[in-house]
């Protein structure tokens, strides 16, 4: 049975039972359980993730690979394990936005990013070199150009 | 806070399922060992604290000045 969201940023929305994801472990320090992806403009490269039960906490999340072609990712076994997940890579990856007046100063978080499979969400420390907790969201394509 | 006195080897239980051990002491670096069940996920303080300013950062977000400013994705 679809769920109403009433959301201070998206009015109120009707989430299906399947667009449901389970956070068992929150994100880091800011908590929540049950999350949806919101998209609220289907051409943009952010999306929402939504906590679901009353908190109106939202994060902006982007694919990282987008911008940062060179993106790697290292989960620890430990990490992997905990999450359920024997290949990461067959997760969907999400990276938070950190958003500012203009895009040239958006950064985001590649130390951190969201882990989504098979409706369970995890954010996991990446343990790859070079995983900045923020780095300006246009500097892998930046860097890609020159 | 509850401060305890431990040596090498022996060990602290919080709660039945989370237990901290004492590996090593070497000058003013302590060597621990963390058994926590699969849910509970262990950070270092430091890398713990910067994630969740991000995390509280990037919640504060308007979301009209993001979707303004949205590239277009190519699929």
């Amino acid at each position: 049975m679809p769920q109403t969201l009433e959301s201070s940023r998206f009015g109120t929305l009707e989430i299906a039972d399947r667009a449901v994801i389970e956070f068992p472990a929150g994100l880091i320090g800011v908590g929540g359980r049950r999350f949806a992806l919101l998209t609220r403009q289907e051409d943009s490269a952010f999306r929402w993730l939504h906590e679901l039960d009353g908190s109106d906490l939202a994060l902006p999340v982007t694919d990282p690979f987008a911008f940062f072609p060179d993106y790697e990712l290292q989960v620890a076994d430990a990490d992997a394990a905990r999450i359920g997940l024997d290949d990461p890579a067959a997760a969907e990856v999400y990276a938070i936005v950190r958003a500012a007046d203009s895009l040239e100063d958006f950064s985001v978080n590649l130390l951190a990013p969201i882990l989504i499979h098979d409706g369970m969400g995890h954010q996991v420390i990446n343990e790859a070199p070079r995983a900045p907790v923020r780095v300006p969201l246009l500097a892998g394509l930046a860097e890609r150009a020159a | 806070m509850l401060m305890i006195t431990r040596r090498p080897g022996e060990r602290i239980m919080i709660g039945d399922d989370v237990s901290i051990e004492i590996v090593e002491v070497t000058g003013s670096t302590v060597r621990i060992g963390i058994t926590a069940p699969r849910a509970t996920p262990v950070y270092r303080e430091e890398l713990w604290e910067r994630v969740k300013q991000e995390n509280e950062d990037a919640a504060r977000v308007d979301p009209d000045r993001l979707e303004g400013l949205a590239p277009k994705e190519k699929e």
